[in-house]
């Protein structure tokens, strides 16, 4: 994980950090769902704890902990305690492997007596190459942690939940991995730092032997695949099994789905799983379609911002840092957007029936996200013929 | 190499945190006074029935081998949809447009075959 | 002398192995499905030693991800307690999974036996300078060299999805009461 004492240190920390910024992001969230929920529906929401009901988080967190341990007497102990903390793991591995700022470079330094660096740091827990499939990868193990649950409650609710979810969770999974094909093509890698590159300045594409320029628009990806931005966002609607597509714990017909037998903290980790779900999603559409860490102006890249804080007086290293800053604000504001959508659609529309859902995710989705990378893959052929 | 080891102590530290709450939540919490009824299986306060009487759609396993099936086709979609633009820009993009085409013709017919079959309905 | 990477391999090796001999040990349907799960990650971890990141994605999205879960949900779908007792108990059936057992690794150490040298001697691999990953030269091998058989295999699923639904149509079998 690094040559030196130094660099092992700061990548093992950069790991704790955003586990935690994924685990605190939680609370959070449920404020913002509670009070925009009551907000959606003239009330008021939580606001008596503290101003603007905010340590209402804080004393959820402690009435979740102590909370009496209880496990139902047909469960199947190890399967039922398990699936909690597997719920966890999926989300923090994907979340660790986006990239949330820009790189941070480390010009050589004295301390404690000896010479250390260069270093360059990457605001994200680690870089693997072919960044989507790690993604894609790791995302498609959350099924576990459902099927663990509505097995090990040994509960007809938990059980029916636990295989809805699962059924809906693969279903959209192929309109989700099909409808970044149309992105891909466009900028034929896996990368996540080569396709933010890609995305730096104005809008600009050569067709037909022209030469077309918007230099008022970023060079974003929802210019070039605006129905694949479309259907990626709707998957993953589907994917962290949320309002529209909440089916697996439909409370109306199966109680909580496959947490019914849970409560207590162990519910709450649960809870930090979807959310987590949640992140990674907002997080690869500000990737693929908003330009990632970049900011929305085509004049302010990353190069013209570090170079804004150089001519500023700040040394490399920390004019470095300060883009890092910029650009981790950048992402975080663009996920959060699309956070607040996902709770607004969520207290907007109406739950579908579950033969709509199935029809909606196999029978117009699917051939949707097909024909968007067909149509992709002639269009550029098509426009580079010479 | 790096990057692995990486991957392997994020996965270890969250399995030992998420491990390390559902422990210390158990000893944090009050002691549970045994109860028979509140042991069973939530039942919407009917008492609990065995769990043989649930009968599951076999839709589920269609569904799921179905999704094996056009997730491998995807996944065959990928290292061309990457390599497709250069190869386009080198003067290939003919023949490997007209190679996943065929593939991506197999695709539509299944899936109009499988739609077509009402293999999809739900009801 | 044994490099880092050398420990990390027989490390994976022995979580596969280990999983593996779950999968026949445990009598629990479920644990037997979820050890090898553990195994297949463990595969999708070698595969990541040998920075063949793309490949252990895909073992994790098609294996790991699609597979597993059939099995699982299968395991879920059915009331498979006949058959746990049918399976697990009996001198014949244990009998039989020596025997069978027994045949698979001999298969195996004959197999490795005849094929050591050409395995042991590493074939030349020139690396990739734009993706840093095999990801480039998989494609190229995939829709050149191989693009037959990548044509077969579209045909080849096309076959299985007819297949299915036709299997799921048909009534009876043996667990057409439960």
């Amino acid at each position: 994980m690094g040559v030196d004492a130094f660099e092992i240190t700061v990548n093992v920390a950069k790991l704790i950090l955003i586990f935690l910024m994924m685990v605190q992001a939680v609370p959070i969230l449920v404020w913002l769902e509670r009070r925009g929920s009551a907000f959606i529906q003239n009330r008021l929401g939580p606001n008596r704890v503290g101003p603007l009901g905010l340590m209402q988080l804080l004393a959820d967190a402690v009435k979740f902990l102590f909370k009496e341990e209880f496990l139902p007497k047909k469960a199947v102990a190890f399967l039922y305690l398990a699936a909690p903390v597997v719920a966890l793991i999926p989300g923090a591995l994907a979340l660790a492997s986006l990239p949330l700022g820009s790189p941070i470079e480390v010009a050589p330094f004295a301390m404690l007596g000896r010479e250390w660096g260069p270093y360059i740091f990457k605001v994200q827990g680690y870089d693997i190459g072919v960044g989507i499939v790690f993604v894609l990868g790791v995302s498609s193990l959350g099924a576990y942690s459902l099927l663990m649950a509505g097995y090990g409650s040994s509960n007809k609710y938990s059980m029916l939940g636990a295989l809805r979810a699962s059924a809906q969770m693969i279903s959209y999974e192929l309109a989700l991995s099909l409808s970044l094909v149309g992105i891909l093509i466009v900028y034929g890698t896996f990368n996540f730092y080569e396709i933010i590159a890609e995305q730096q300045g104005p809008l600009e594409f050569g067709m037909f032997g022209r030469e077309f320029r918007f230099s008022f628009l970023p060079d974003w990806g929802i210019f070039y695949n605006p129905i694949g931005a479309l259907l990626f966002g709707v998957s993953a609607f589907a994917e962290s099994n949320r309002l529209p597509f909440d089916l697996p714990e439909a409370e109306g017909e199966l109680v909580a789905g496959f947490h019914t037998e849970y409560g207590g903290f162990k519910m709450l980790m649960f809870y930090i799983g979807e959310y987590g779900h949640m992140i990674v999603a907002s997080a690869l559409l500000a990737i693929f379609y908003f330009g990632g860490y970049g900011l929305p102006i085509p004049s302010w890249s990353t190069e013209a911002v570090n170079g804004f804080f150089a001519a500023k007086g700040f040394g490399s290293t920390s004019a470095s840092l300060m883009t890092a800053l910029v650009s981790h604000v950048s992402i975080l504001v663009k996920i959060g957007i699309f956070l607040w959508i996902f709770i607004w659609v969520r207290w907007t529309l109406p739950r579908f029936r579950y033969d709509q859902l199935m029809d909606l995710g196999w029978k117009t989705m699917l051939p949707w996200a097909l024909a968007n990378a067909v149509v992709t893959a002639v269009w550029i052929y098509v426009i580079n013929i010479k | 190499m790096s990057a692995l080891f990486a991957v392997i102590f994020m996965a270890v530290f969250v399995a030992a945190f998420g491990t390390f709450l559902v422990w210390g939540t158990a000893k944090l919490g009050p002691k549970r006074v045994p109860n028979e009824v509140r042991d069973m299986p939530y039942e919407s306060g009917l008492p609990g029935q065995d769990m043989k009487t649930t009968n599951i759609s076999v839709k589920f396993y269609l569904t799921a081998i179905l999704f094996i099936l056009f997730d491998i086709e995807i996944i065959f979609m990928y290292p061309w949809a990457v390599t497709y633009l250069d190869a386009v820009r080198a003067g290939a993009g003919g023949y490997l447009l007209a190679v996943m085409g065929i593939f991506v013709l197999l695709f539509v017919i299944g899936l109009i075959w499988e739609i077509k079959s009402k293999a999809l309905e739900w009801d | 002398m044994l490099a880092l990477a050398d420990y990390m391999f027989y490390f994976l090796s022995l979580l596969i192995l280990v999983s593996a001999l779950g999968v026949l040990t445990m009598s629990n349907p479920l644990y037997a499905a979820l050890s090898l799960a553990m195994s297949m990650l463990g595969m999708a971890l070698i595969f990541a030693t040998l920075d063949a990141w793309f490949l252990a994605g895909v073992q994790l999205i098609v294996y790991a991800g699609a597979v597993m879960v059939l099995f699982v949900m299968v395991i879920m779908l059915f009331n498979i307690s006949a058959e746990k007792q049918a399976f697990s108990r009996g001198t014949v059936s244990g009998f039989f999974k020596l025997a069978s057992a027994g045949v698979l690794l001999g298969l195996i150490a004959g197999s490795i036996y005849m094929s050591a040298e050409t395995v042991f001697t590493p074939p030349p691999i020139a690396a990739s300078e734009k993706l840093g990953d095999a990801t480039q030269q998989l494609s190229e091998a995939l829709f050149s060299r191989y693009v037959f058989a990548f044509e077969v295999i579209g045909a080849i699923l096309l076959v299985i999805a007819v297949g299915a639904v036709a299997l799921s149509r048909s009534v009876g079998g043996s667990h057409a009461n439960d």
